[in-house]
């Protein structure tokens, strides 16, 4: 393990109007160019563009350093023949693709679509147990990975909508989904004749360069934007459901908590909240290409959410509070080695723990704007009270029932 | 994990066995065969390798056959025990000094460490847990889409390829319903449409025997076929004769599974009458009169007669003619109910007449048996039409004769009339034209049944409204989904028919919808708000035994609006379908 002092995620300034930021590492060097989203852009014919950087820019990461098969002359042959047929092939406005199907927020717009009568087409990376909730619900499964481009273009035929709730999970290397799978996706979706494109990013995002997440999520926004599709971009704080792994579900098990000092707080909201705001949005003609923020009803400090845990579950949490100096300590130490660097990148968002940011927007312009009532969002405390009364009537059933077995052994 | 006991001697199991103790990471095995084990009482301890570190908290005891995993408390419990040994004693066993098992320990403990920690540092992230999930996602409580007492009512779909169908099947498994889906034949393509979990049963409307199979262990139906064609054979098979069918099917399954547990399914007609022989005559009088009580009646007589018989030919006819101004003719029966029955569980009547399509007058006297000089009297007008023909009367369309009086209560029935009057007769269309004198009338009874009330609907039909049906075959489409509509009301069923407009593609929930009866709707309507409505009938009692249109809202152009909206806008949030069906006339 080589030390790599050279790869430290400085900053650089590229002269671009935007004062975007690029890691200017050694190891990333040669992504460069897919990073950039003005150079694939660039020209003045946007489908000629598109179709043929599709090809361009992936070439150099995916014939280095990875195991990808080399992109083909498929990918770019098929977009040709779909602008082709673009006028003469009407898609239908209710059928949708959901990237990130499987995910927290992804099931619940697959299950809102659903519901409200698209016909649903879930981008889901081949995997040995397929998501079968989603087949259960009467959504079309298509197997296909933003790491390889190549499988992408058959998943959007016959596509009016790109839904992208898509995030690389934690354990994997954060630019190979959330980067360079993004930037195969729009370009495609752009020479497929894709009509509309939703994507989900992460508020403030433009703020936290330092946090690649957010610095990907960011590009990836400026990339749609220059891509010339019609697009939706909304930026989210944070997901109730979230909560229940990492606070309630420890507390009622007795395990320790653990919480950080930080002062920062999230405006959580129930991502059944957001699938709905995002299908209103999705319909309403005057949103196109704009950038909204959904927050929840109020922002949260991570201590005030345990004391709310605590309170509901009518038992005290076992708190391990990590000063915000540790982890930020851990986010140096790590970043000096190579084979740290993706714990770097994941510990990353404490340096938004400690820049005292509030994550949170007032909504009261979004709501009007999408015809909303305020009053049907739901609440951290309702949610949480729902949560806990729920499970803590079924532990109680479960309970019983092992009385019950008890007796028979 | 038992085959592994065995493998080990005792006598390496003696080296091993420094502590009583067991260390997390030793799996213990409690075995009933071997003598040596059970008579010292003691654990074997054994080394294996543990694949997982959560695995290998948690023991396994294998008594006999029975195996037994100890719940998560207890293993808390356990595992603070251990805690708490080590501390004060220093006796030290062979897996303390191993290094790998050490190694293998302070990795365990780092990853749980570790986990927890970089989850700190990262933006709120879910795992995904099955645990979490039953409650969070699928059909568990915290999940907006569901419905208490879905996963015990199974719903039969017929029309699941169709375009509200899809969705109906859709929002179906969202909820929690088990599914059966019928499809005529199960090819791939279909099959792709469908979740995977629905169950598919394989039938044809126009086929009654191939639906036996597709009722069984149904709760509800909910029919969104409709023909392919406009053809008229096409129309009469799917639309007509295929509700028909299903609606026998489906009480035939009903009848059955009552029969099984020694009673009548509440879902069955009750028989008030049956004129299949000529006993079945007795207790039925005839009865003359006329509405003036002075001289005028007199004046006027012009004569009338009736006669009730059995005729030769098996059927019991009721005949004669009705000559005197105001005058008429009645046949009139004291019902007698089975024992335990009363009629306020009934809706309504279905009557089976045949006849040369005459109106008639059905007249229900109410009151205390015992005493009938309190009876009131309660009447509604049924036409017939030439030929044989079935008539549903719901109870709620029987007026009283004197204004005061209460509205009916079925419960206090005692007696049915038939009144033929001459007035109010409208000439029947056929080949007798203008010719016919509707002063004679004949009536030929089959049957009087009463229709059992019940709390939810049973059937869902979606029929049309006919806008947007190309108007050279308007006529005959909407004859058959009319000849469908009315074999379900006089089927017994709760039914709802929902009459959509032109169905449009698009998502539901965005335009506000409109509930109206009488044919007066003009816009159209997407199928999700179509599905949406027919789901959502499945557990409203205001959508019991109603026909209601349905479709957007009419918006104006700005500036030339007339009046307020103030129409349904549907989402799964509100409740639309009580308010707006509420309104509604039931029996329609």
């Amino acid at each position: 393990m080589a030390l790599r002092c050279s790869s430290l995620p400085t900053k650089v300034e590229v002269a671009t109007p935007h004062h975007l930021h690029y890691f200017h590492t050694k190891s990333y060097s040669h992504r460069l160019a897919s990073l950039c989203w003005r150079r694939t852009l660039s020209q003045d014919d946007i489908f000629s563009a598109a179709a043929s950087s599709l090809s361009a820019p992936l070439q150099p990461s995916s014939s280095q350093d990875r195991s990808c098969i080399p992109l083909r002359v498929k990918c770019s042959a098929s977009t040709a023949a779909a602008i082709n047929l673009a006028p003469g092939t009407p898609v239908r406005p209710t059928s949708i693709l959901v990237v990130g199907a499987t995910g927290t927020l992804g099931r619940q717009v697959v299950r809102r679509a659903l519901d409200e009568g698209y016909d649903v087409r879930c981008l889901v990376r081949p995997r040995p147990a397929p998501a079968d909730f989603l087949r259960d619900w009467g959504a079309t499964v298509v197997n296909a990975d933003l790491s390889k481009p190549e499988t992408i273009p058959a998943t959007l035929v016959g596509i009016h909508t790109v839904i992208d709730c898509a995030t690389g999970r934690p354990e994997e290397p954060i630019k190979t989904v959330d980067w360079e799978g993004k930037v195969a996706l729009i370009q495609c979706a752009k020479a497929m004749g894709i009509q509309k494109y939703v994507f989900f990013s992460i508020h403030n995002c433009d703020k936290h360069p330092e946090v690649p997440l957010m610095e990907i999520k960011y590009c990836t926004e400026k990339f749609l934007e220059e891509s010339g599709l019609t697009y939706i971009v909304i930026r989210l704080c944070g997901f109730m459901q979230a909560l229940i792994g990492q606070y309630a579900v420890p507390i009622l098990e007795e395990k320790s908590v653990w919480g950080t000092d930080a002062p920062t707080r999230i405006a959580y909201m129930d991502t059944q909240d957001i699938a709905r705001l995002t299908f209103i949005a999705l319909r309403n003609e005057k949103i196109n290409k704009r950038l909204l923020t959904f927050a929840g009803p109020r922002a949260w400090t991570t201590q005030e959410v345990i004391t709310l845990c605590e309170r509901l579950a009518g038992q005290d949490a076992n708190v391990t509070t990590v000063p915000v100096s540790v982890l930020k300590f851990t986010r140096q130490l790590t970043r000096f080695f190579q084979w740290t660097n993706d714990v770097a990148d994941r510990l990353a968002f404490s340096e938004v723990l400690t820049s005292d940011t509030v994550f949170s927007v007032p909504m009261t312009e979004t709501y009007n704007l999408l015809g909303v009532d305020q009053k049907d969002i739901v609440t951290l405390e309702k949610y949480l009270q729902d949560y806990f009364t729920n499970i803590l009537k079924k532990l109680k059933d479960l309970k019983a029932q092992s009385k019950q077995t008890d007796f028979y052994i | 994990m038992t085959a592994t006991a065995p493998a080990s001697p005792p006598a390496f199991c003696n080296n091993l066995h420094y502590n009583q103790k067991q260390k997390p990471g030793m799996i213990s095995f409690l075995s009933s065969t071997s003598s040596s084990a059970l008579s010292s009482s003691e654990f074997l301890g054994l080394f294996l390798p543990s694949p997982n570190s959560k695995r290998s908290k948690s023991r396994w005891c294998v008594h006999g056959q029975t195996s037994l995993v100890f719940p998560r408390a207890e293993i808390g419990k356990e595992k603070k025990v251990d805690e708490d040994d080590k501390q004060p004693s220093v006796s030290i066993t062979l897996d303390d000094v191993n290094p790998v098992g050490l190694g293998r320990r302070s990795r365990q403990i780092f990853d749980e460490v570790w986990r927890k920690f970089s989850e700190l540092g990262q933006i709120s992230r879910t795992r995904t847990d099955e645990s979490l999930d039953t409650v969070l996602i699928r059909e568990g409580p915290m999940c907006e889409f569901s419905i208490p007492g879905a996963q015990n009512t199974t719903v039969l779909v017929v029309g699941t390829t169709s375009r509200i169908g899809r969705v109906v099947v859709r929002k179906l498994m969202l909820r929690g319903y088990n599914v059966k889906a019928l499809v005529r034949k199960a090819e791939q393509e279909v099959l792709d449409m469908l979740p995977r979990s629905v169950e598919i049963v394989i039938g044809d409307v126009g086929e009654p025997s191939s639906l036996k199979t597709a009722v069984e262990g149904c709760n509800k139906i909910i029919y969104c076929a409709t023909a392919r064609s406009t053809i008229t054979g096409d129309l009469n098979r799917v639309d007509h004769q295929g509700v028909y069918n299903v609606t026998k099917a489906f009480q035939d399954y009903n009848n059955r599974l009552a029969q099984l547990r020694a009673g009548k399914s509440s879902k069955s007609k009750l028989l008030l009458a049956k004129f299949k022989s000529a006993e079945s005559l007795k207790g039925w009088e005839v009865r003359k009169g006329t509405y003036f009580q002075d001289v005028v009646a007199a004046k006027y007589d012009g004569g009338m007669d009736a006669k009730f018989e059995f005729t030769e030919t098996g059927n019991a006819v009721f005949s004669g003619y009705v000559f005197t101004r105001g005058g008429y003719v009645e046949l009139s029966k004291k019902l007698s109910l089975p024992l335990g029955r009363t009629l306020d569980r009934y809706d309504g009547l279905v009557l089976s007449f045949g006849g040369n399509g005459r109106s008639f007058v059905l007249i229900l006297e109410a009151g205390p048996s015992a005493d009938t000089t309190q009876s009131k009297m309660y009447f509604a007008r049924i036409s017939t039409k030439v030929g044989f023909c079935r008539v549903r009367v719901p109870f709620s369309s029987f007026r009283p004769v004197k204004p005061d009086d209460p509205p009916l209560d079925p419960f206090l029935v005692h007696t049915l009339t038939v009144r033929f009057e001459p007035r109010r007769q409208k000439p029947t269309e056929g080949p007798m034209g203008t010719k016919q004198d509707l002063r004679s009338f004949k009536l030929i009874l089959e049957y009087i049944k009463a229709l059992p009330s019940g709390q939810e609907t049973d059937f869902i039909l979606v029929s049309c409204t006919g806008l947007g049906i190309e108007p050279s075959r308007r006529e005959q489409v909407l004859k058959a989904k009319k000849a469908g509509e009315d074999s379900l009301r006089r089927s017994g069923l709760g039914y709802t028919i929902v009459r959509p407009g032109p169905l449009q593609e698009e998502p539901g929930g965005q335009r506000a919808l409109i509930f109206d009866q009488g044919n007066r709707i003009s816009q159209g309507i997407s199928c999700a708000d179509v599905a949406d409505i027919c789901v959502k009938a499945l557990h409203d009692s205001t959508a019991r035994n109603k026909s209601f249109d349905v479709c957007y809202e009419y918006v104006a152009e700005k500036g030339k609006e007339l009046y307020e909206l103030v129409a349904h806008l549907p989402d799964k949030a509100n409740n639309y379908l009580t308010p707006a069906l509420s309104v509604l006339e039931k029996n329609t």
